[in-house]
């Protein structure tokens, strides 16, 4: 594994990067151990379960926002998709459809669309991906009120409650799929060529261009990568919560990004991985979880939470100068 | 002898535990233009840095009239030192005036005097020889007139010690008269210079004394007097000059590679051009008249269009890079750090990227066959080290052979090269002609655009010049030379008013 | 004497004539605000009367300082996600300050002096310690969220009648305020300071090496646009006579959206102040426009997103148009 690897990388770089992920998992592990003595229930198997089916849906959902910034850009509309998702699934139940497989393939199709318009925009009409994708989020804020209205839509779907219930081996079927999902990630950006034309992308488009590396359709293939990702995450959390309402993905954007620079991918573009996005989301999950067995006030959540990422920030993701 | 009024003694830099610097001396006297020589990664950059204060040595000190003090960019420029970098300082949204005084506004009531700044920036523009109107941004300069600004910002500190780093690499001729003719005024008022330029016609010209560098190290430390060019190179390379440039023997074929009619890209309009195979075609002129719109537009990298064009046998021209690419075209641009390599990856990766860009996204990758290919791309191009290093931690013309060794894995039959050589050291320079001499005589067609008179003289098979957009001369063998490609870049009157 | 008078000529000399080219950049701007304009005032002749027009300034008013907050950070090479949150946070301090004896004055104080220690800190963070601006003021959203909520927990507070009347009532006092920021910004971009945010924002390391305070600059960007935002929450709650600790969340996209469509880059020293006024005015033309025409705010939403990526891309494929021979296509 790191034979090869190390001819690709900087030997320093990929020891930092892995240092950065290993470091990352570390944290993750003395925080449990700290909170699963210090506070009551916290170690318990239900409650270290609970907390990695959450941080499932992060880590899905990050693993399209990985990609992304590791390409130089960002997508601040996975919030949205993740919104569409789990409101559109219940809307497109289809009553001939028996094992709803139909409607999640539809509302996948719609996702991945909505990445790709996302990366027409950056990629054709060079708007810069935080404007594209913001606007984005917005326009479909607006489309979801209008479809959806206000109130809450269960889901009567065998699939996604299988998503988000089943456990297999007592291993909760959401977890099961991340581990899927991270392995093709990690694979996708190591060793295939679509990996290596995100890495360069991110770290240099005009060298890229002229080195042959088609931009557009890069840029297509990583956006819609990032929708379809939002989609299988709104399942996921579909799936958990039993019902779809407008704002469940709200949470996820800042979560997602959060999760990608504690994991030490660059925000810069062309450094970084998915290794390091994956304990940066049980990360995440754990210290929101710890947040909530403190009880304190809404205002002290919220900013702890901020302080937390910020402190975890500057031990983790800093980012090197590099003009 | 005067006391000097900048010095560095024994200084030592290492980056990354790579000595760059291996106790280097120098001093600068007033009312001496001070020659700093060295190929690149000889460590100029490095010394420059620590004698403005950009840098902290590891060890030696810098003295200041004599008394050592920690240099920092604020110190210095108080001691009266003014750097001119290669990599400007420059901020294109402001106006010409705002940027000479930017960091030393005079001030009224906190406000920045306009009327001081204008006063003192339209004076520098005339000594400079810059005929903008001050209030113009930056912006829209040319990068030329930009390195004036440059200097006029320098100049407007009134320097004791001004430290040039080769300040007419983006300079037409008549600029580079009025630079020159600066310098010497500047000398005979009692500034101290020290002088970078990779130019050694103009350093024989101004230059009263020399520093060589050598892989860290101080390999001459003289005065001028009774130096000729060739001596100076020897110097700097530690062997004779005269095999720079390789002999060879015309292969070129019949058979054009590239054939094109009415070309238009760019600021080029209505070109005619074939390039054969075997053969090393070069494109001549003054900066910027639009070779570089050429070389893109036939790589299919900005929009173009022509009456007809053949490309490898195929009719019509490329319409993107990736059917150039296919077409057996390859690029490698002038500007490597921003078109060339990616700074931040390894080595390695550099050299795949070619071959990675092109065929389907899925397509698996094999680390292994990725390795021996990689290492014998570094073996063939003579790239040492270790190949997992991030492209930036080598020197300029060891990126450039990155840039130009990662094209071999797809075998291109056409090469379009963009100023290859442009702030490359000698070594390396000698490295790339005899490569390019070997495509054309392995039956590549290569194409030359340069900056460096001489390279076009000494080995093409041909020489396109081009000004305002247009091809306006083809020469050919014994037709070449560096007269007739000056006299032909120049209109009949620029060459009268710049002799 | 004389002296003195030529410096004067020579100074509006180059003073004017900079500022005159930099208007040349944003000409095309200024034509499609004025034909919104005018379009507004065809379709609401309301606007042209007194109230009609303090009543515009009003909504203006907000979005115009919070376009400039976020316009300084981007031209300085930054972003910032966290404008929301403090204009919340400006919000709920004037509704807690100004009720108490420490008055009117001791509030807008208070206001004003939060949000410049809210900016200056976020400004060290990111300068001093080289963090991401995109990532620390999102972390920051969330605390300085938070402490609104710690100060307010739920919508309260109040702001006297008297400064509700002022700011809110019939007269366009809010059209005044926004030609005094005017006035201050045009006097901070004539000083070495000022000056130095887009040398900065552009080449940070070029403007060092000139020997600009290039963290200096920048650190006192984000504490002057912490305080623009704050006062645009000062405002906000002017407005609705309370504080309300959410009440900010839209400025977040509404500032960024506005700077962007007065053509303030991403990237740094791309852009103008003048632009991102200009913005703001657009789009407070276009959400007033679309209120007006009996939208559901859900359509605004629609809208708005149209119109901020229209806004961005038309110019770039007119660009590419106009000359289609531009630099490397990537």
């Amino acid at each position: 594994m790191t034979a090869p690897s190390s001819t690709l990388k900087t030997s320093r770089l990929s020891g930092l990067l892995g240092n950065r992920a290993l470091l990352t998992l570390g944290i993750v592990i003395a925080v449990w151990i700290v909170a699963s003595l210090t506070s009551r229930g916290f170690g318990t198997w239900g409650h270290l379960r609970y907390l990695i089916e959450l941080a499932a849906v992060i880590g899905v959902v990050a693993a399209g926002q990985t990609l992304v910034m590791i390409g130089g850009g960002i997508d601040l509309s996975v919030g949205a998709v993740i919104t569409v998702t789990a409101v559109g699934v219940p809307l497109l139940s289809i009553p001939g459809d028996a094992t709803g497989l139909g409607a999640i393939a539809a509302i996948l199709g719609i996702t991945t669309a909505i990445g790709i318009v996302n990366g027409a925009g950056i990629a054709y009409l060079r708007v810069h991906p935080m404007i594209m994708t913001l606007a984005m989020a917005t326009f479909l804020q607006g489309a979801l009120i209008l479809l959806a209205g206000g109130s809450a839509v269960s889901v009567d779907n065998a699939v996604i409650d299988m998503l988000g219930n089943a456990r297999p081996c007592g291993i909760p079927a959401s977890v099961l799929f991340w581990i899927a999902v991270a392995l093709v990630t990690v694979l996708m950006l190591r060793r295939t060529r679509f990996g290596a034309r995100v890495y360069a992308l991110g770290a240099n488009p005009l060298a890229s261009a002229l080195s042959g590396v088609n931009v557009p359709m890069t840029t297509l293939a990583l956006y819609g990568f990032s929708g379809l990702m939002a989609g299988l995450a709104g399942l996921l959390a579909l799936g958990m919560n039993g019902q779809g309402y407008v704002g469940i993905g709200d949470p996820y954007v800042l979560m997602s990004i959060a999760a990608v620079v504690l994991g030490g991918t660059s925000i810069l573009g062309g450094l970084g991985g998915y290794a390091g996005t994956v304990p940066g989301a049980v990360l995440l999950v754990t210290i929101s979880g710890l947040i909530t067995v403190v009880n304190a006030s809404a205002g002290w959540r919220s900013v702890l939470f901020g302080v937390l990422i910020l402190g975890l920030l500057l031990l983790s993701g800093r980012e090197a100068a590099r003009r | 002898m005067a006391t000097p009024v900048l010095e560095a003694r024994d200084v030592r830099k290492a980056f990354f535990g790579n000595p760059v610097l291996k106790g280097v001396s120098i001093a600068l006297e007033p009312g001496r233009v001070h020659a700093l020589l060295g190929e690149n990664g000889a460590g100029k950059s490095t010394l420059i840095n620590i004698l403005s204060g950009a840098l902290a040595p590891d060890s030696g000190g810098v003295l200041v009239d004599g008394v050592a003090l920690p240099l920092t960019p604020v110190v210095a420029r108080r001691h009266g030192i003014a750097v001119v970098q290669q990599e400007l300082s420059l901020t294109t949204h402001l106006s010409i005036a705002e940027n000479i005084g930017l960091g030393a506004f005079p001030r009224r009531f906190g406000l920045v005097d306009y009327g001081a700044l204008a006063r003192s920036a339209r004076a520098l523009c005339e000594r400079v020889g810059l005929d903008e109107d001050i209030a113009r941004p930056v912006g829209d300069l040319s990068l030329g007139r930009r390195q004036l600004v440059e200097i006029a910002k320098a100049l407007y500190r009134n320097p004791r010690v001004l430290i040039l780093d080769e300040p007419t690499s983006s300079l037409s001729a008549h600029e580079t008269r009025t630079l020159i003719g600066l310098v010497t005024a500047l000398k005979r008022q009692g500034t101290a210079i020290l002088y970078i330029s990779h130019r050694l016609a103009e350093v024989m010209e101004i230059c009263d004394y020399v520093t060589v560098l050598k892989d860290g190290s101080r390999t001459a430390d003289r005065s001028l007097d009774g130096v000729d060019a060739a001596a100076l190179v020897r110097l700097m390379v530690g062997r004779d000059p005269g095999d720079l440039f390789p002999t060879w023997r015309p292969t070129a074929e019949q058979q054009p590679a590239i054939a094109v009619r009415g070309f238009a890209a760019g600021r080029v309009r209505g070109v005619d051009l074939d390039l054969r195979a075997g053969e090393v075609l070069g494109i001549g002129g003054l900066v910027g008249q639009g070779q570089e719109d050429l070389l893109l537009g036939l790589y299919g990298a900005i929009p173009a269009a022509a009456t007809t064009a053949q490309f490898g046998g195929r009719d019509g021209l490329p319409g993107s890079v990736t059917a150039a690419n296919s077409c057996g075209l390859a690029y490698i641009p002038a500007d490597r750090k921003r078109e060339g390599v990616h700074l931040v990856h390894a080595i390695g990766s550099n050299m795949l990227l070619p071959g990675l860009a092109r065929g389907a996204g899925w397509a698996w990758r094999y680390p292994a066959p990725e390795s021996t290919q990689i290492r014998a791309l570094a073996a063939r191009f003579g790239i040492k080290g270790d190949l997992g290093r991030a492209a930036q931690a080598l020197s300029g013309g060891n990126q450039q052979k990155v840039a130009l060794a990662k094209w071999m894995p797809l075998d291109p039959k056409i090469l379009l090269l963009n100023d290859p050589t442009r702030g490359v050291d000698i070594e390396t320079k000698r490295d790339i002609y005899t490569m390019l001499r070997g495509f054309a005589a392995e039956g590549r067609a290569v194409m030359l655009a340069s900056s460096d008179t001489p390279e076009l003289v000494h080995l093409c098979d041909r020489v396109a010049v081009m000004r305002d957009g247009r091809v306006v001369a083809v020469l050919a063998g014994p037709e070449i030379s560096e007269e007739r490609i000056v006299a032909l870049a120049m209109a009949a009157d620029d060459v009268r008013s710049a002799a | 004497m004389s002296t003195m008078s030529a410096s004067a000529v020579a100074h509006r000399g180059l003073y004017r004539a900079v500022q005159l080219r930099r208007n040349k950049g944003i000409g095309g701007l200024t034509i499609v605000v004025l034909l919104f304009l005018a379009a507004y005032a065809v379709l609401f002749p309301g606007l042209l009367t007194f109230e009609g027009f303090a009543k515009f300034s009003q909504t203006w008013l907000p979005l115009a300082l919070t376009a400039m907050a976020q316009a300084m950070l981007m031209l300085a090479g930054g972003i910032s996600l966290s404008v929301g949150a403090t204009v919340s946070l400006g919000a709920v301090v004037a509704a807690t300050t100004m009720g108490t004896p420490l008055g009117v004055a001791g509030g807008l104080g208070a206001v004003v002096l939060v949000g410049l220690v809210v900016g200056a800190i976020t400004g060290a963070i990111t300068v001093r310690l080289r963090l991401p601006a995109i990532i620390v003021t999102l972390a920051g959203s969330f605390i300085i969220g938070g402490v609104a909520l710690l100060i307010l927990p739920r919508p309260g507070g109040s702001v006297p009648t008297t400064v509700s009347d002022l700011l809110a009532g019939t007269s366009p006092v809010a059209f005044g305020l926004l030609l005094a920021t005017i006035a201050l910004w045009k006097l901070y971009a004539a000083t070495p300071l000022g000056l130095g945010l887009y040398a900065a924002g552009e080449n940070p390391v070029g403007a060092y090496r000139s020997g600009v305070a290039v963290d200096t600059v920048l650190i006192a960007a984000y504490a002057i646009s912490g305080a623009l935002t704050a006062l645009a929450g000062f405002f906000v709650a002017a407005q609705t006579g309370s504080g309300d600790p959410v009440i900010g969340s839209a400025f977040t996209l509404n500032s960024i959206a506005a700077a962007v469509l007065g053509g303030v880059g991403f990237g740094g020293g791309q852009g103008t102040m003048r632009g991102a006024f200009l913005g703001s005015l657009l789009l407070t033309v276009m959400i007033n426009v679309m209120f007006f025409l009996g939208l559901p705010p859900v359509a605004q939403y629609i809208a708005q997103g149209l119109i901020i990526v229209g806004a961005v891309a038309l110019p770039e494929i007119a660009k590419r148009r106009a000359h289609r021979a531009g630099r490397v296509q990537s």
